[in-house]
């Protein structure tokens, strides 16, 4: 979106929502706007960025572990808390990007899975600090001077998250180096040809698209007020790549598209196939990737095009 | 020292999984440059297999296992027609097929699941439960059927690629597609025995590994991690380097778990930290791959 009017009009509507929503809807509503987050910055480091990586989930886990831990913990600041969880997300971020960008193709695959089964690993063993296999619970969101933020206004805050995730990565992707992004995806050597560094590219992306992860993560540790290990690990990293190819990659609308489709499909398919619509994401996935490579959002694109064309013809 | 040597004969018995596991990884990707993920998942099936025939059908363990792996052959060769060959041959980067491939992993998972259950399942060893005592050597007979049955597969498999015209073929594409096809290499079929070869190895190590841990529908990604931990460290060039990154990945962990002063827990990270060190400091494996002799 390119006018600011444009992103005030979303909020107001997207916010007005949650006040009608009952309990169980606003629980849904909120999980499917941090799906859309995730799916947003995970498009810019798989689909702009190109970088296959399974660790966008364990950000959003390292964010919403650092909050509890810092807040509840340590008993630091709310405000404080958060800068301290960004840069925590920043620093792990570097410590994996620095030498996995050094890997060729699926090689940071394989060690960005390593470490978001890691991250798992220790969670689970962290003891009294991350709260096992259990995780943490019976904690509250901070009062921030003498306010605590509930109900349908901590909504409000996942939609201005949703929409601020939105706003930088729509600027980013239409920078100089949205566009060094994609000429490293495509053509490494030719982009070094043309005085652009990829390693540097790739670590500036991928710290980027985390941090973006761990915030939303940090927002995800007071929907429902418990985090545990389960949430963070593999089967929701792959979710979280399904919705972007089947959505689109490289599109905000095709991650939107995606995020919203696989989020809600369970609703629809839990009463006819039980536990099992896992199934129907990979199937639909296995299509995607053979049959519309572009994504639900390139099936859109094809339909207007031809549209446009036989109108084109039909008025000479 | 016996408590040491039994532990060997169970480092081994694993690190021959594991080396199987890369084994499935490495057949698949060196002719093509597709890593697999869905290895793990086949090894499950091929768990599932042994369940059915060796279990619930009771067929003889000497012809349940070869049938297993005939079953296994058709569906790695059924999963390169229906999601690789359309992709190759249209000419797409090599990420599809990986990413199709994924997704495949997760169809095969849920079909066992929507199958099976999520209950885990028995599959009877080779030789029955028991223990055989060799002076100092002891261990499960399974542990012993592992190994055994584990080096023959390794020296047939590098028996076809030295000795046969089809193997020398697999490296030919290996080393170069183009120079390949252009010497009359076929390499649609190339790679669609490639990936029922991997098929089958990988499934063969699901019958194995289930006779200790069961058949489950959840055991395909720690296989799936397993294996290509083991094909890092050995180097994805060599068939023996497959062998001898499983059984380096097995030994450290197991001698980690039994003897150092960790939460057991926690030794559950080391073949993660064991895979992210060697990616860091030596992504090309331990042995090298061959290159073209002029």
């Amino acid at each position: 979106m390119k006018s600011l009017a444009g992103y005030f009009f979303a909020a107001v509507v997207l916010s007005a929502i949650a006040f009608v929503l009952g309990s169980y809807q606003t629980d849904v509503y909120r999980k499917l706007l941090l799906w859309i987050t995730l799916a947003l910055s995970y498009n810019f480091l798989f689909g702009v960025s190109g970088q296959v990586a399974f660790s966008h989930f364990t950000f959003y886990g390292i964010g919403a572990y650092s909050i509890v831990i810092l807040t509840t913990q340590l008993q630091w600041p709310l405000p404080l808390a958060i800068v301290a969880a960004v840069l925590i997300c920043v620093v792990a971020a570097l410590v994996v990007a620095i030498p996995a960008t050094r890997l060729e193709g699926f090689y940071l695959a394989l060690a960005t899975l390593a470490f978001a089964q890691l991250f798992v690993v220790l969670l689970n063993e962290g003891g009294s600090v991350t709260g096992g296999t259990g995780g943490l619970a019976n904690y509250r969101i901070p009062e921030i001077a003498g306010l605590r933020i509930t109900g349908p206004w901590y909504t409000i805050v996942i939609v201005v998250l949703m929409l601020g995730t939105l706003a930088v990565l729509w600027r980013l992707e239409r920078s100089h180096f949205g566009r060094a992004c994609r000429a490293v995806r495509d053509n490494p050597e030719a982009a070094a040809a043309m005085g652009v560094d990829p390693r540097r590219t790739r670590i500036v992306a991928y710290v980027i698209s985390s941090a973006l992860a761990g915030l939303a993560g940090m927002v995800y540790a007071f929907v429902d007020n418990t985090v545990n290990p389960v949430i963070f690990g593999l089967e929701n990293a792959f979710l979280l790549l399904f919705m972007v190819i089947i959505g689109g990659s490289g599109s905000h609308a095709g991650a939107v598209i995606g995020a919203v489709l696989l989020y809600l499909m369970p609703f629809v398919l839990s009463p006819l196939i039980g536990h099992h619509h896992a199934l129907v994401f990979g199937l639909v996935m296995v299509l995607a990737v053979l049959f519309q490579p572009q994504g639900l959002i390139g099936l859109w694109h094809s339909l207007r095009d031809r549209r446009a064309a036989s109108a084109g013809r039909s008025t000479p | 020292m016996r408590d040491l040597l039994e532990l060997t004969v169970s480092a081994l018995a694993s690190g021959c999984i594991y080396g199987l596991l890369a084994l499935a990884y490495l057949l698949m990707t060196r002719p093509t440059g597709i890593i697999n993920f869905a290895v793990g998942e086949w090894g499950m099936v091929g768990a599932f297999g042994g369940f059915v025939l060796l279990s619930a059908l009771e067929v003889p363990y000497a012809l349940g296992l070869p049938l297993v792996v005939l079953v296994m052959a058709a569906v790695g060769w059924g999963t390169e027609r229906l999601t690789v060959r359309p992709l190759v041959e249209r000419g797409a980067p090599v990420l599809a097929p990986i990413l199709a491939l994924l997704g495949m992993l997760v169809v095969f998972r849920e079909i066992v699941s929507v199958g099976f259950g999520p209950d885990p399942r028995p599959v009877p060893g080779a030789l029955g439960f028991g223990r055989l005592e060799l002076g100092l050597i002891a261990g499960s007979y399974q542990s012993f059927f592992i190994i055994g049955s584990t080096a023959l597969v390794f020296v047939g498999i590098w028996w076809f690629f030295e000795r046969t015209l089809t193997g020398r073929s697999f490296e030919a594409v290996a080393i170069d597609r183009r120079a390949a096809a252009l010497m009359g290499i076929n390499l649609a079929r190339v790679t669609a025995m490639a990936f029922a070869a991997g098929a089958m190895v990988a499934g063969f190590a699901g019958v194995l590994v289930a006779a200790n841990v069961s058949a489950h529908f959840m055991m395909g990604l720690p296989l799936a991690i397993q294996g290509f931990t083991a094909l890092v460290i050995g180097g994805v060039g060599r068939v023996e380097g497959a062998l001898l990154g499983g059984l380096i990945l097995a030994f450290t962990e197991q001698f980690i778990v039994r003897y150092a002063p960790i939460p057991a827990g926690l030794a559950m990270g080391v073949p993660l930290v064991l895979l992210i060190l060697f990616l860091l400091i030596r992504p090309t494996g331990l042995l090298k791959a061959r290159e073209a002799r002029a």
